[in-house]
């Protein structure tokens, strides 16, 4: 097999931690991010960022309809 | 550079790296879309969603305030700014879109999504006129 040069070695490591996400974070901080974006907490999550869109003008724009 | 949205970027934060999405280069969250992660989690309101967002911990809402930044960068927003003006004026819709559709333009013509929630009419139809590319995992 050949071996990766340095620079190879530091990327697929830095992709690595990249991929792992944040360190500080325990596994049930984990679960509930995991259950507002894809799990059953997702409509609500969903439900209360497009409410601060709509309130927000400038966030949102006055003829927004995304 | 990688430009993605606020829901590509909590699963990123949450270790949950989506499918699909290339992770050869650095990820980055506008600034407007982490302002609206960061009233989630400053004031995350009434019901079920902001009891369960109570329980995340100190540890945890840090890794949304400020994330770690071999996971994940917020956009300067101040270089994004006259550009998002100038496409806010040409295709409508507020900022949220314009520093979005700024951010992809000078990111590699790229922009990545969680939720096909957050592609709407004037994001599709701009980011079609500027020849930027719209991917959604889902």
């Amino acid at each position: 097999m050949e071996a990766m040069s340095i620079g190879e070695e530091l990327l697929d490591q830095r992709r690595r931690r990249r991929r792992a996400g944040d360190p500080r974070l325990s596994d049930a901080d984990r679960e509930i991010l995991r259950r507002i974006t894809s799990g059953d907490l997702a409509p609500a999550f969903q439900a209360a960022l497009d409410a601060d869109v709509a309130a927000d003008p400038v966030l949102g724009g006055h003829d927004h309809d995304d | 550079m990688i430009v993605i949205d606020e829901y590509l970027a909590v699963r990123v934060v949450g270790g949950a790296w989506p499918e699909g999405l290339p992770d050869d280069e650095d990820l980055a969250l506008p600034a407007s879309r982490h302002w609206r992660l960061l009233q989630r989690v400053h004031a995350p309101g009434d019901g079920q969603l902001s009891q369960i967002l109570a329980q995340i911990s100190d540890a945890g809402r840090d890794g949304i305030r400020h994330p770690h930044p071999e996971v994940l960068g917020v956009l300067d927003p101040r270089p994004l700014l006259d550009d998002a003006a100038a496409l806010a004026a040409r295709y409508g819709g507020g900022l949220l879109i314009a520093e979005t559709l700024a951010a992809g333009l000078v990111h590699g013509r790229a922009l990545w999504f969680g939720t096909p929630a957050n592609v709407g009419r004037h994001l599709t139809r701009a980011a079609e006129d500027l020849g930027i590319g719209v991917q959604v995992i889902a």
